[in-house]
């Protein structure tokens, strides 16, 4: 999700009327995005990360005229197809940040908040779709100081006047002391050389971080040079698209550039709409209603698309503002929505099919029921422990590998997913110190060993906290537990640092140990601050 | 006499001090048993009761109140975040004690009237206030008072400056004696023990109950409830999903836990650099660190499938890592991976699958590391958004009785997509239940050509706080406090 603030009345003047505030939140809420809040002056949307076309004012008042039916016809195309300069990728940037495209935009009137919306837009632009300036980054540039012919390459640390800095500074100097230096230095990824926009006069860009002062964009600038540069060259070329589509809405004129890698050289922005042909039956059959073709295509051109016609099939251009769409289940999703998900009528699926429990959802109820009729209550428990709890509270040496590790985690004492249950249930038993006695609690879920594979294995652990625990009562229960499942076992006494020396056992069933039970060490109580004797047992299943 | 005061004369023959802990152990009678019992003894003289004075902690009704939901302040930060609040409106009497306390603890500042949190107030709203958790602490176990007393004196100090807690002084027995005039007694009761008190084996068969007398017991002696085993919250709404699933002809699948990214994020058209996939929010793993995918002709497809689409490399190291999944339709994919396990099936096929899924977070009474989500598909022929629709109410609607509403949304491997919310009556609000669409034909076409599929994804901890709205922390459902499962 992207959330953007929009000014009211500036979004009142884009949409060419004004609107209540239930009037507006009931169209936001139609064309599928959610109110998050509003002011008297301004309204806060929730946008999917997919559609950065609305997360700008311009973009969404766009698609809003268009579902209210008050869309205008706008050409988004270049002005002409010679571009108005070039700009020389050099071989230097290719290791760091190989694509560049770009655009000239003359005519743009801005004022205050026009201009500072676009600023906004940019900003969350470069964050969110750029991944935080990593795949894309933009900058703008008042095009009357901007002198061509203009390269584009990884230059040797320079001094440099950047955007709002009191004085000149060299590059190293900007990334490890301004605040947008140390916020985007990362994604040079320790590179000796800066990728860099130089124009006759030097640097109007250390991209991806400043712009020159030199180019600044204000409210007065009528004609800008836009440059987007990134990793990806489909987005980076793409997003130019989007970006001129913005100011031509705005009634500025978009002229091309060219950019030239070696001896290749291509005519941004392309300004390309892709063509989609779907067969009406496809569509109705998608989203489970009869729409028929005159209103598809008006649905179509409520959703922004032009539509067309085309013997059986009906012809989609999609807009060369649109980043998203990829096929047509893209397509028949805009028409769903343009149709109203609350008129879609439920239609029943029919099936022949018998449902049916897993084996092991049958065997854990049927355990859970013997556990609750031997007066167990039941505890789920979070699957993440660390070293601490599952081994060295219950006196057990860390093995090196045998279980899972896991790293980065944001709760430090989160360190590995546990490899046995009873831990967890002492946990919580040391933390229910004043409750009734005796304290029986069980738990039936996943603990995890590694021995060449993984094992994910569902337990069954029981604990009894009470002064007249004892060995005998957890063997009882033990026994009662094996018999429900039904299984051949034998009984053998063992050694486990966890519990008293002597009043240990295993369960061994067919050769194997499978599980575990006696009285518990003393100082294990002691670890987990239970103040009563206590018994457990667990049980591999 | 009653049987419990001669039982307590009889464990206090002896002459020697016994606490009332011991007095209850040795006489066998139960502990309010012997407080009434004690009652009428040391009225008549029978025994000396020493006592010594000691401090009680307990909610006032206010406290009660607050310690359910949230102190007011609390209730305006998290307000306040979401959208902006003039001073003006804020007209009711919790509101108004919830601005002034915010004010005093520098949590808000008032700016022309907006509300506006300080650097403070959002550590409050991350962490949550230090009174309020004092609070619940002492809702929950009042014995804490001590310890709380000594380690969050301040706190306190404000509680009870604000009537949510209050001391009373009570006396404490602490130790029990037998007098002469109990010894006397004892002696004169023993005298005569005549009638029959407990009944036993030998009597019924002897029929020697016959020429005597049943002593008369007094029924209003209180004693304490048996504590009934009870199985987990969760556990009960887990089930009930299981049945709504299995009633609709649902077929259970499940799979496992650790997973390479390949089937937590590549097999469901997530592009490598998706933020999703970083370890802000996914658990990635140190040991093993990789993990192999054997599949390898549905790795080549996921290959050219997600190049083509977005239009950058896919490099399978990056898909070997292992993961915790994140989400259930892990399980999902995989078994639309594996359809000829399901020998003879015919379609519409409908699979579901409900377990453990995790995220990199730090646990708060809103966040948890893992929870439990259901996800289901339906794999059919031509299937359409009306039916998603109808299947979903069936199941929540109709065997789950939520209020559902249907709104378009987007999920990376659907188009459609759609967001299902629930209505919650104690919050008077619609809140997300699951995310839901139609799969995208990139990702069922590797499984079957011509095939369309349903699926959603919802949290079965949001099912159980909208069901049961007593419930208000997501963290009091791993607590495991024994006494709040006994008393479910």
């Amino acid at each position: 999700m992207v959330n953007s603030t929009f000014n009211k009345s500036y979004l009142f003047k884009l949409l060419g009327t004004k609107l209540l505030d239930k009037k507006l939140e009931e169209l936001i809420m139609k064309m599928g995005f959610d109110v998050e809040g509003h002011t008297k002056e301004e309204v806060q949307i929730d946008f999917p990360a997919n559609r950065p076309d609305l997360i700008d004012i311009v973009g969404f008042a766009r698609a809003a005229r268009n579902f209210m039916h008050k869309g205008r016809e706008i050409r988004y195309e270049t002005q002409s197809t010679t571009p108005e300069f070039e700009i020389e990728v050099g071989t230097a940037v290719k290791d760091i940040r190989p694509f560049i495209s770009g655009m000239v935009v003359k005519g743009i009137k801005f004022d205050e908040e026009s201009l500072r919306h676009l600023l906004n837009f940019t900003e969350k632009f470069t964050s969110n779709f750029g991944r935080g300036r990593r795949k894309l980054a933009i900058g703008l540039h008042d095009l009357s100081s901007v002198e061509p012919p203009l390269v584009y390459d990884a230059i040797p640390d320079e001094t440099f006047l950047a955007l709002n800095m009191p004085k000149s500074m060299k590059f190293s100097q900007i990334l490890s002391s301004s605040d947008k230096g140390k916020a985007y230095a990362s994604t040079l990824q320790g590179s000796k050389l800066y990728p860099a926009v130089k124009d006759a006069k030097g640097a109007i860009s250390l991209v991806p971080i400043l712009n020159s002062e030199r180019t600044k964009v204000t409210a007065s600038t009528n004609s800008m040079f836009i440059e987007i540069t990134g990793t990806n060259r489909y987005a980076v070329e793409k997003s130019a698209d989007l970006f001129a589509s913005i100011f031509i809405d705005m009634g500025a004129k978009v002229l091309p550039i060219k950019v030239r890698y070696g001896n290749s050289s291509t005519i941004l922005p392309k300004m390309e709409e892709t063509q989609i042909k779907i067969p009406l039956i496809k569509i109705e059959s998608q989203i489970g209603v009869i729409i028929g073709f005159n209103n598809v295509i008006s649905l179509a051109n409520k959703m922004g698309y032009k539509a067309g016609l085309l013997g059986r099939d009906i012809k989609f251009w999609v807009p060369t503002y649109r980043l998203d769409v990829i096929n047509d289940q893209d397509v028949v999703e805009d028409i769903a929505i343009g149709y109203g998900y609350d008129y879609i009528q439920p239609v029943p699926v029919f099936a022949e099919q018998v449902g049916e429990l897993e084996e092991s959802s049958k065997r854990n109820a049927r355990l859970s029921e013997t556990m609750l009729g031997l007066g167990f209550s039941e505890a789920l428990n979070s699957f993440m422990s660390n070293e601490e709890t599952n081994f060295a509270k219950m006196r057990l040496a860390k093995p090196a590998s045998s279980y899972v590790k896991v790293r980065d985690a944001k709760m430090q004492q989160i360190t590995m997913l546990r490899t046995w249950v009873i831990p967890s249930l002492l946990s919580n038993i040391g933390m229910s110190l004043h409750e009734k006695m005796p304290q029986r609690l069980f738990e039936t879920d996943y603990a995890f060993t590694i021995d060449k594979k993984i094992n994910e294995v569902q337990n069954l652990a029981g604990v009894i906290t009470d002064p007249k625990a004892n060995f005998n009562q957890i063997k009882s229960v033990v026994e009662s537990v094996m018999r429900s499942i039904g299984a051949q076992y034998q009984i053998r006494e063992s050694l486990h640092r966890s519990f008293i020396e002597g009043r240990s056992a295993s369960i061994i069933l067919n050769g194997n140990e499978i599980g575990v039970f006696g009285e518990l060490h003393p100082e294990v109580l002691v670890n987990f601050g239970i103040e009563e004797p206590s018994v457990a047992f667990e049980i591999s299943l | 006499m009653h049987r419990y005061e001669i039982e307590i004369l009889k464990s206090l023959e002896s002459g020697k001090e016994l606490s009332l802990n011991e007095l209850v152990e040795k006489s066998g009678v139960n502990r309010d048993g012997v407080l009434w019992a004690l009652e009428n003894l040391s009225q008549l003289g029978a025994v000396a009761v020493a006592r010594k004075s000691s401090e009680e902690v307990h909610l006032t009704d206010e406290g009660k109140e607050y310690a359910k939901s949230h102190l007011p302040e609390t209730e305006l930060l998290q307000k306040a975040a979401k959208k902006n609040i003039n001073v003006g409106t804020l007209s009711d009497a919790r509101s108004r004690i919830g601005l002034q306390w915010a004010k005093a603890k520098q949590l808000i500042q008032i700016d022309s009237g907006i509300v506006k949190i300080t650097q403070k107030g959002r550590e409050a709203l991350d962490r949550g206030i230090e009174e309020e958790y004092v609070l619940v602490k002492l809702g929950e176990n009042p014995s804490l008072y001590p310890a709380l007393l000594r380690e969050k004196k301040q706190e306190i100090e404000n509680l009870l400056r604000r009537k949510l807690i209050a001391v009373e002084k009570r006396n404490e027995i602490e130790g029990i004696t037998i007098t002469a005039k109990g010894k006397q007694m004892l002696s004169a009761e023993t005298k005569h023990e005549a009638e029959i008190d407990a009944l036993d084996r030998r009597m019924i068969a002897s029929q020697g109950w016959r020429d005597k007398k049943f002593k008369r017991y007094d029924v209003s002696v209180h004693v304490e409830p048996e504590v009934p085993a009870r199985m987990h919250p969760l556990r009960e709404t887990i089930n009930e999903v299981k049945a709504a699933y299995t009633n609709m002809g649902f077929h259970e699948a499940s799979g496992p836990i650790v997973v390479p990214a390949f089937w937590n994020f590549d097999t469901l058209f997530t592009p490598q650099d998706h933020p999703a996939r970083e370890a802000q929010d996914t658990f990635y793993l140190s040991n093993p660190a990789q993990l192999a995918i054997a599949e390898k002709g549905i790795v080549s497809k996921v290959k050219t499938q997600q190049e083509g689409a977005w239009h950058s490399d896919w490099l399978e190291k990056i898909a070997m890592q292992a993961v915790l999944r994140t989400q259930m339709t892990t399980v999902s994919i995989q078994e639309l991976y594996n359809l000829p396990k399901y020998k003879d099936y015919r379609l519409p096929l409908k699979i579901f699958s409900i377990g453990r899924v995790f995220r990199n977070e730090n646990v708060d009474y809103k966040h948890l590391t893992d929870f439990y989500q259901t996800d289901g598909i339906v794999i059919g022929e031509n299937l359409t958004l009306a039916n998603l629709f109808d299947t979903l109410i069936k199941i929540y609607s109709k065997s789950l009785g939520l209020k559902i509403r249907f709104k378009p949304a987007y999920f990376p491997f659907v188009e459609p997509g759609v967001e299902v919310q629930a209505y919650h009556k104690g919050r008077g609000e619609w809140m997300e239940m699951m995310g839901a669409g139609i799969l995208r034909r990139e990702i069922t076409g590797i499984a079957k050509k011509n095939i369309s599929v349903l699926a959603w994804g919802a949290s079965v901890e949001r099912l159980l706080l909208i069901k049961q709205p007593d419930i208000e922390r997501l963290s009091d459902l791993y607590n495991n406090g024994i006494g709040w499962i006994r008393q479910r």
